[in-house]
This record gives C-alpha cells, structure tokens and sequence, in this order.
C-alpha cells in the first residue's frame, strides 16, 4: 500500500509541473532581460511602460500586436503539424519568404482586376502554394536523398531570402520602376482591392482579417491532429516510420505532405504578411517571424491551444519590444535574447519528462 | 578578358571567404564525428567576432581581442555540450536557441557598448606576407600575404586532420561517434570526449568568428555572420565527414561568393542577388547527397546514457 | 577469483537482480544459466561496470571489487566479450585494439605484434587489418575475445557467446574457453543452452526472475532439475514446446512431442500460398545477401527456414514483408506476383507477417492496443476521413478476448503490455483475416516467456489447419523440429538443403546450418 503511495505521488507531481517548465522559462528569461536593461542604466519603469503601451497602448498597437500574433500562429501550426509526422520544420522564414513573393506576384500582376470577394484570395492561395512547394521539397529531398530537413529547411530559408533580395533588386522581377536614384528597392504597392479587409477600419487598429483565417487553421489542425486518420497516420509514422510502413501506411507520402503543409501554413501567413500588413515586398520583410514561429511551435509542445497562447505571447514580445526600442532606447534585441533563453531552456529540459516516463 | 590579376584576386577572395568557414568546419567536423552537432555554430562564431572585436577595440590589442572571441566562444560551447551531451537536449533546437540567444546578445550588446562608436575601425591583426613567396606573381599575393591569423589557422586545420588519424584521442572520438556503447566498453570516457569534442568545435568557431571581425573586415555588424555557421556545417555534410573534402567543400564555397567580384569584372553581368544565393544553393545539393552516397557518423545527434 | 555477495538491482518496478550471491573460483568455467529476462545480462553488466547494483558487494581476486565503468573493470583484470558485440564495425581491428589508448601517437607496430602472439597462442585467427564491418560473426567474435586477452585478464566474462555460432565454431569456443582457464584465468559463460555447455562447465548457476536458485556442480548435477529450476515449472507439464526452447530433451522425447503437434492434416493442398522465384538481394554496401532463393510453400504446410543468424534471413524476412526491394527474382502470392509491391498491396494479397523486430516493426509502442490493431485498416474504422474511434476499441476488445491479450484495456498503450502480449496483439492482427494466404512469422517466440510461446505455436498450428501457407525462420532448431513440416536451411544466402522436420535430422540440418554440403555418393 505505502508502496503504491510512494510510486505514484513523485509522478503526479512530474505530470503537473511539465505544463510549468515554459511558464517557468519565459518568466526567467523576461527576469534575464529586464536585469539587462536595468544594467544598461535605463530607468526600468519607463521601460516597462514603452514596452505596455507597445501591446496595447492604442488601438493601432493592439491591432498590430495581434497582427503579428496571426503570422506567428500560422507558422507555429505548421510546425506543429510536421512535428507530429517527427519532422522538424526550421524552414519557417524561408517559406514566409516565397509566400510573400508569390503573394506580391499576383497581387500586382492579376489579382486586382478580380472582384472585390476573389482579390485578395488569389494571393492567399498563390502564396500558401508557394509555401507548400518550399516545405514539400524539404519532404521530397528527405525521402528520397535521405537529407535531414533540419538542415534542408534551413538552406532553403537562406536561398529563399536571397530570392526576396533579388527580387526587389531587379526591376524585371517585382523592383518598382525606378524612377530616381532614390528609388528604394522594393515592389510597388498591391492594389487595394487585394489588401485584407481591416476589422475595425474606423478604430486605426491594423487588425484584419486574417484573425478569422488562423483561428478557422486552428481549429482544422486541431480537429486533424485528434480525430482523423490523417492525424493517426502523421503520428504512427512520427513515432515509428518503419512500423507504420509495415501496416501499410505509405510513410514517405506522409513526409512529404506533413511539410507541404507546415510549409503551405507558413506561406499563408508570408501572403498574409503583405496584403494584411505590409502591402508591398522589401528585403528582409520577414524579419525574423519564421524563426520566432519555430519558437512558438516549441513552447507548445504538440497542442493546437499552446500555439495560439504562445504566438500571442511572442507577438506582444515583439511589439512590446520595438515600442521600447523607439521610445526608452532599449534595443529590441533583448526580446531576441528572451526568446533564445526559452528555447534553451525547454530543450534541456525536455529530460526531465523522459525520467518521468523512463521510472513510470 | 581574365587577366592574371583577376586570378589573383579571386584567389585572394576565396581564400579569405573559405577561411572562416573551414575553421569552424574543421571544428565541427570533430564533433560531429564524436557523434554531438553543433547547430549553434553560427551563434558560436558571432559571438566570437563580437568578443573578439570589443576586446581589441577596448585594448587597441588584437591579440587580446582573439583572447577573448576564444573564451567567449568556450563558455557558449561549455553550455552547450552541458545541453546537449549531459542534459541529452535535441541537438537542433538547443542550438537554434543558442543561435538567437547569440545575436539578441550581440546585437544588444553592440548597440549599447560602441552605440555612436560604430563606425571606429577596430584593430586587427596585421597582414605578414611571406618573404619572396609573396612576391610570386598572380597567387603570390592571395596566398602568402596573410595574416598571423590566418596562417594559424590553416596550420591548425592540418593538424586537426593529423590529431583525428594519428592519435589515441582521434581514434576516441571516431569511436564515440561510430558506436559509443562500444567505446564505452573499451573503457573510453563517452561523455568526456565529447565534452572535447564541443569545446574543440567552439574554439575553432572562436577563431573563425575573430577572422571575420579582427583579421578581416576589421569591423563587427549586427548579424555579420550572416548563415556564415550554417554554411559550415553544410561542409562538412558535402565533405562526408572527412577533413580535407571538408576543407575543399569550404573552398568552393567560398569561391562561389568571390564570383560577385570576378564576374563584373569579366563584363559578365549576372545579378549579385543570384551570386549570394549560390553558395546555398551549393550546398543544398550537397546535403541532399548529389554528389554521391556519404555516410554520417552512426550515433550523430544521438544522445548517450551510460549503462543501459 | 569472484565473490559476489547480496547483489540487488532495480530498474522502476522491476526486481531485474535480487539478493544475488555467487563465487567463481580460480581456473573455473562457471556457467549462468536461465531463460530471456532471468538477469544473467543484468549480473554481467554489473560485473563489468557497465551498471552500478543498488546494494551488495563484489570482490576480486581477495580485493574489493566496485567498478563504476567499464574502465575500472578493465583496469582491475575483468574482460567481457559482450552478447551485442563491442568492436565497432567502421574501425579495423587493429584499430578496436587500440581503442581508448591514451598517448600522443598510436602503437601500431606493438599492438599487431601483440594480436599475432595471442591468435598463435590460442589458435584464434585474426587479420589485423581488416575493416571490422566486412566480417562475419564468428570472425567478430574471435576479434572481441583476442580484444579480452590482449589485457591478461583475471576473469573473462562470455555473454550468451553460443547464440550466434554455427555448431561447429561452438565447439572451438569451447575449446578456447578450457584454454584460457588453464593459464590460471576463470571464466564465466552465460547461456539458456544447457546442452551445449555439458561438456566445459564446471559449476552452474541458474537464475530465475533476477535470483540465484541454485548452484551445482555439473559433474553431480541432475540436468532435468536445472532446468525445472531455471523454467520454474516442471517442463513436462507444459507440453510440447518448452522443452525444445531450452534444449534439453532426448531426441526420444522430441519425437513424441513433435508428432501429436503436427497431427492435423492440411485442408486445402497442393495449391502454392508462395513463390519465392530466384530471389536475390545485394545490399547497399554490395554484399550480396540473398542468392537466388527459391521456395514454393503450399497452403497448409509449414515450412521452417533454419540457419545461423545473419544468413540472409533478415532480408527475406524484409522482402516478404514489403519493406525490402529484392535485387532480383519475383515473388508470388496465391498465383499473384507481388515482387517489389509496397506493404498495403502485400496485405492485401492476403500476407500476414510478424516480423522478427517487434519494436522496429511489428507494433508503435506508444500507440494504443486499438490504434495498432487498426492500423492497417483504417479505411473500415474512419468515415470522411475522421476516426472511428468506438469501432476501433470494439474491435480491439474483440481481438483480446480471442487472442488472450492481456492488457488494461483496447486505450491502454503498446508499451505496457509484456512481451508476450505485444506478440499476440501482433498475432491478432496479422492472422484474424478470412483471406489469410501466406503468414511470414520471423523469430516469432524471441524473448518470451514459456506460456506466450506455446500460444504462439498454437496460433501458427491453427492457420495451417485453415489451410494458410507458413514460414517460419527461426534460429532455435528445436523450435523448427516441433513446429514445421519441412525445414530448408540457409546458409550465407543461398539455401543448402532441404529435411524433413524429423528428430533424427538434427544432426544433419546442424551440419547444414555450419555449411557442410553431404556431398552426393
């Protein structure tokens, strides 16, 4: 009897605190950044205050928070999606990348003369193409050259971004004529009838849209992961592809659609990006979102919920941060050094979870 | 038309584009062939160029400025072979997080330290050109006008390859790498050479990081590493693990980069965009195994636990 | 030499060493016997430092004896040839010799001066050169004990070393073994094969569920009572099949065995379940693993496909079950070719397999009983996609009930059944099908207790009886002699020979499985 009590009672214990571990990262490393700041000798009350009215200030702050929130909780799903087949998409950057060129593409170049309904789907779906192509060539290299996608997914980000480069660059791909030497380098403007709608356009929020499209991906993710046999399939070739291959699942198939998808998700959100926010392409107008999504897509450990809580976190992070940059004169990398003490911390910590299991 | 001095400079380029590349290939190749992969390389080597250009910027000493890129490279390989071989994190994401740990850090860190200082020239290391050899024309000049730096730093390669074929230590770590239950066995301490392992990856990261910003460019910006890590780390893969394919691997990428200053002046107009991508592109096909079957070290980024 | 006294591990729940206490005297063979999961590689590894025991106390050679790695064992006198073998295959031997050499420089000339003494010494022959990956089993395992004798040790520790060996090079082994305890060394040998160790064995200790149960020394010993004290039932009252796992019985009793399990007679006959056509397989380092196979199976016959391990066996087993491309040849089921055709199709040609590696292939532990049963039948357990999750767990609860799985329920995951269960959760799913055709069922009583392998046997005697075509690859002989109807035996690739499963034959499908041809009068 005291037996039973001694064995169980430790691991309820464990089962409690695995949900705290992020928590408990994300409070220590706001702790770390707030010492930072406080060590640069910037009063850490205005800071704090900068980095408040950065969330939710203004309308036009909280908007834009949320705005942010969308894309990272796009490429958060796709991730998730792909880890559930075993798959870990780092690719995230690169895939909002093509999704944005794609998006700018036929913006420009067709979508505005269709009706006010079909505009700006057609860079939506243009862009979370592009996407699936970028993710599904991770795939189709793993399955058939044997190349980790890790490292596959990373390269193709780094090519990707340079295609954005070389896009604004030259004036026979997206570059707007140029016109004087002052020319930025970067495309024209979509047309309006291809922007997203704004929520509440009277409000000055920047909020638009594509709130209901994550929300809709949420909650189809969700249903895949739990109920369909998508979802058993992704998780019998995640935990054991070999196995799954012998029950007569096509395991390579399952690969290259678990990226294509995570990658058409990021796309989305890259098509998003410009016609929700941005409204024309510029170098690096990712900056960094595809990234912070792997982040996202960490700290929610597999759960749909997790990843919609998290991108709103690191979404108001971001805002949070660039408001304190402008205002208190903090560097806005010290949410950058947040978010990097995070992910270290889940990842060494993961081992706490295996000896709950491994004594079970 | 190519002259001889356009081969010159080429050369010159690639070489100076290969350098940082090899030695933090050369580094990791250890590593990974003790079984541990240090995706936080390129965290690693920016962290460096950052230490090692505060240090020679505050002192006015390059050297001391080396001093410090180095152990500011170690204390991130200390942590991250505490991560990754102690606490048996995921190799990939532990230095995920250590690569935007490293340019939050940096980018803070530069921002509020050189802050309007920005534009000072930092010192770096003097270039010594070989007597005579220098004077040998069209390669004399890239190849014999280094610095101290650099002729360390391929004398340092050379002997990596010499330490990993030659020594107890270098049959431990292919070893531990290959097979670590079986290394174990034969009393061979798994965990300890693969602390090594990391540690060797970070200082050669540390050196590669202070070429760029001390012994180069003699300059930091945010960021400058720019994928210069994962590039690396791509080499060794199109090097199949073995360290002078690996050491030619960087070689190539790095001429792939000297094209941008070769080809304008050959008249050839080819965007530079396209040339930037190149590089990647290269060394996507080499991950993906195009150029022919190679075979990774049997448990790379498997964590080990003793006895069981 | 060793006194062990009070030996206790666990691992969670598990008791897998209790209150251990045994001694090895100088120049002794000292046997381990007992069955898969009795301890003996747990007792090894403690030995050897490999793991630290939760209480008790060694010593050695009169010193007190802790070793906390492999390091400390090795520096104290104790080598260890390992049941999973330790050399590492991408290294020469010359190389593994070397292995955690501390200096600057490698002794290369020393250490191949070193191996020639010892294979002269023990008539162990050794190539130093060679790459570690390119040999066979019996070569690896020559390398491990030269690798163990380069230290002089005290003590040589051999696990379960039998296993992988040909009749024949046991013998040799044998003989290695008397010759190292005449130069003063003792030696302890781990086995669940008393048979063969009759002859070499001084003393034996038999474990049984992580405890010591009795000493002896063979000379006086009664062999019925050792197993009964191993298998901890008495093994005639199990019947037909524990017996031949352990290798004890006469041939006498075998016969008898063997033929009340073989009585039923085949419904349908004379009509082929599976073609094996010319099958050839090269694997991806070019070494060519199948050669040429050719087997016809008719539907209601068993054959039993025997051979040392490492034969080929492994890639037919892959083959068959869709997870291997052949090199060359066709495959047919029921008349169908099915060469090449991805696991579904297979399936659907009415193949059932239980492949050898029931971890790697045959079930995802961390799945569900349901999940797993359902697995390759999604289509009937989903609607638009979406699971059926009611349906799965009825069909689950159903396949328990008849295959006798026990397990918390159709929810509970893989991993927490036993071995055994796991088999028969794989069993359930593989054979509970109208359109069975051709069962594949590779090593299929590995690692499991005497209850579960009886039930084994009966289901694959119950498909035959419905006229299903099965092979059966084992590398216990005893388990073929009881359970097939014919044996081929495979040899390096290519199959040698072909017995009736009759005792009698034991002696030659033994000569076979070593690769000695009878050459024809």
């Amino acid at each position: 009897m005291s037996d039973i009590v001694a064995q169980t009672a430790p691991r309820r214990r464990r089962l409690r605190l695995a949900p705290l571990i992020p928590a408990a990262a994300a409070a220590g490393a706001v702790a770390v950044a707030l010492l930072l700041v406080a060590a640069t000798g910037r009063p850490v009350g205005i800071a704090i205050a900068a980095f408040w009215d950065g969330i939710a200030g203004s309308a036009f702050a909280f908007g834009a928070s949320f705005d942010r929130a969308i894309t990272l909780a796009f490429v958060g799903l796709g991730f998730i999606l792909a880890g559930r087949a075993g798959l870990t998409n780092v690719g995230g950057e690169g895939q909002l990348a093509v999704g944005g060129i794609a998006a700018t593409a036929l913006a420009l170049h067709g979508a505005g003369d269709l009706p006010r309904m079909l505009a700006p789907a057609l860079p939506l779906v243009g862009g979370a193409m592009a996407g699936a192509v970028w993710g599904g060539v991770a795939g189709i290299l793993k399955v058939r050259r044997g190349t980790n996608e890790v490292i596959s997914t990373l390269l193709l980000s780094f090519v990707a971004l340079q295609l954005v480069y070389w896009c604004v660059q030259s004036t026979q791909l997206l570059r707007k004529p140029q016109t004087s030497d002052s020319t930025l380098p970067e495309s024209l403007d979509v047309p309006d009838i291809t922007q997203l709608p704004l929520l509440f356009p009277d409000t000055g929020s920047p909020l638009h849209i594509g709130l209901f499209l994550v929300l809709i991906a949420a909650a189809a993710v969700a249903v895949v992961l739990t109920h369909s046999t998508l979802g058993l399939r992704l998780r019998a070739v995640g935990l054991n592809a070999l196995a799954a291959r012998r029950a007569g699942i096509n395991d390579r198939g399952i690969v290259v659609l678990a990226l294509t998808l995570a990658g058409a998700l990021a796309g989305l959100a890259g098509a998003i990006m410009i016609v929700g926010e941005q409204y024309n392409l510029k170098t690096d107008f990712t900056s960094g979102y595809g990234f912070d999504g792997i982040v996202v897509g960490l700290l929610a450990r597999g759960s749909v919920g997790g990843v919609l809580v998290f991108a709103t976190l690191l979404g108001f992070l971001r805002s949070g941060g660039i408001s304190m940059e402008i205002t208190a004169g903090v560097p806005a990398a010290a949410v950058l050094i947040c978010q990097g003490l995070i992910v270290i911390t889940i990842a060494g910590s993961a081992i706490l979870g295996d000896r709950a299991r491994g004594s079970a | 038309m190519m002259t001889a001095a356009d081969i010159g400079t080429f050369s010159g380029a690639t070489l100076r584009l290969a350098m940082p590349l090899a030695l933090a290939a050369t580094g990791e190749m250890v590593s990974e062939r003790a079984g541990v992969l240090n995706m936080s390389l390129d965290g690693m080597m920016l962290t460096a160029a950052f230490a090692g250009a505060l240090g020679s910027w505050a002192t006015g000493q390059p050297l001391i400025g080396l001093a410090c890129g180095l152990l500011a490279a170690l204390v991130l390989a200390l942590w991250q072979a505490a991560m990754s071989v102690t606490l048996r994190a995921n190799q990939l994401v532990v230095g995920i997080g250590f690569n935007i740990l490293a340019l939050g850090a940096t980018t803070f860190l530069y921002r509020e330290i050189f802050g309007a200082a920005s534009r000072d020239l930092i010192p770096g290391f003097a270039r010594w050109p070989v007597p005579s050899l220098a004077e040998l024309p069209v390669l004399g000049p890239a190849l014999f006008q280094q610095t101290a730096l650099g002729y360390a730093g391929l004398a340092l390669i050379a002997l990596t390859w010499l330490v990993l074929a030659q020594t107890g230590f270098g049959l431990s770590v292919r070893a531990v790498g290959e097979d670590p239950r079986g290394a174990e066995k034969a009393g061979i301490d798994v965990r300890r050479i693969r602390y090594y392992g990391v540690l060797y990856a970070g200082a050669m990261a540390g050196l590669a990081g202070c070429f760029l910003s001390i012994a180069d460019i003699d300059t930091f910006t945010e960021g400058m590493t720019n994928g210069a890590g994962y590039l690396a780390l791509a080499a060794v893969i199109f090097g199949g693990w073995k360290g002078w394919r690996t050491f030619l691997a960087c070689l190539l990428f790095g001429s792939a980069t000297a094209l941008q200053f070769l080809l304008p002046d050959l008249g050839v107009n080819v965007p530079v965009a396209a040339l930037l991508l190149l590089p990647y592109l290269l060394a996507l096909f080499a991950v993906a195994g195009l150029v022919g079957r190679i075979r990774p070290p049997s448990a790379l980024t498997l964590p080990y636990v003793p006895g069981r | 030499m060793l006194e062990i006294a009070g030996i206790s591990k666990r691992f969670g729940a598990l008791a897998a060493l209790d209150d251990i206490s045994l001694s090895v005297a100088d120049g002794e063979i000292h046997c381990l016997l007992g069955e898969n999961g009795a301890g003996k590689s747990t007792l090894c590894n403690v030995i050897f430092g490999v793991i630290r025991p939760d209480a008790g106390t060694m010593q050695l050679a009169g010193q007190a004896f802790n070793p906390s790695r492999p390091a400390d064992s090795l520096r104290a006198g104790v080598g260890m040839v390992h049941q999973h073998f330790s050399v590492i295959e991408t290294l020469t031997v010359l190389e593994n010799m070397m292995l955690g050499h501390a200096g600057t420089r490698l002794p290369r000339v020393a250490t191949a001066r070193r191996i020639r003494e010892i294979s002269e010494e023990y008539d162990l022959s050794v190539e130093s050169d060679r790459l570690v990956g390119t040999m066979s089993v019996g070569e690896r395992q020559r390398v491990e004990i030269v690798k163990c004798l380069m230290l002089a040790p005290k003590l040589l520790v051999l696990d379960e070393p039998t296993a992988v060996l040909p009749p024949a090079e046991v013998d040799s082994l044998l003989a290695v073994c008397r010759k190292v305890t005449q130069r003063g060394c003792a030696v302890i040998l781990v086995t669940h094969k008393l048979a063969e160790i009759r002859e070499v064995a001084d003393r034996v200790t038999v474990l049984r569920g992580g405890r010591a149960v009795t000493t002896a020394r063979l000379a006086e010993a009664d062999l019925g009572a050792l197993v009964r004290a191993m298998v901890g039932r008495d093994v005639a009252a199990l019947g037909t099949t524990t017996g031949a796992a352990h290798g004890v019985e006469t041939a006498a009793e075998a016969a008898g065995m063997t033929r009340t399990g073989a009585a039923p007679t085949p419904i349908v006959a004379a009509e082929d379940a599976l073609t094996l056509d010319a099958v050839s397989y090269v694997d991806e380092a070019g070494r060519r693993r199948l050669d040429e196979i050719t087997i016809v199976i008719r539907r209601g016959e068993i054959v039993g496909l025997a051979g040392v391990e490492g034969n080929g066996q492994s890639e037919l087993g892959a083959i068959l079950a869709g997870l291997a491309l052949p090199s060359a040849g066709r495959v047919f089921v029921d008349g169908k070719e099915i060469t090449g055709r991805p696991p579904a199709v297979i399936t659907a040609a009415g193949v059932g397999v239980v492949p050898e590696d029931r971890h790697a292939v045959g079930c995802i532990e961390a799945l569900s009983v349901a999940e797993n049963v359902c697995l390759s039948a999604l289509g009937a357990f989903s609607r638009f996609g979406m699971l059926r999750r009611r349906q799965m767990a009825a069909r689950a609860v159903d396949l328990m009930r008849s295959f006798d799985v026990r397990a918390a329920g159709p929810d509970a995951p893989m991993r927490s059944l036993s071995g055994g269960n796991q088999q028969k959760v794989v069993l359930a799913r593989e054979l509970s099908r109208d359109d069975l055709v051709f069962l594949l069922a590779a090593q299929p009583t590995r690692g499991l207790d005497v209850g579960a392998v009886a039930a084994v046997y009966d289901r694959i005697r119950t498909a035959r009886a419905i006229g299903t075509g099965v092979l059966l690859i084992s590398s216990e002989l005893d388990e073929l002699l009881s359970v097939a109807d014919r044996i081929l035996v495979i040899y390096r690739g290519r199959i040698i020979g072909e017995r009736k499963a009759d005792p009698a034959a034991r002696e030659a499908i033994g000569a076979l499985m070593s690769g000695h041809v009878p050459v024809a009068p």
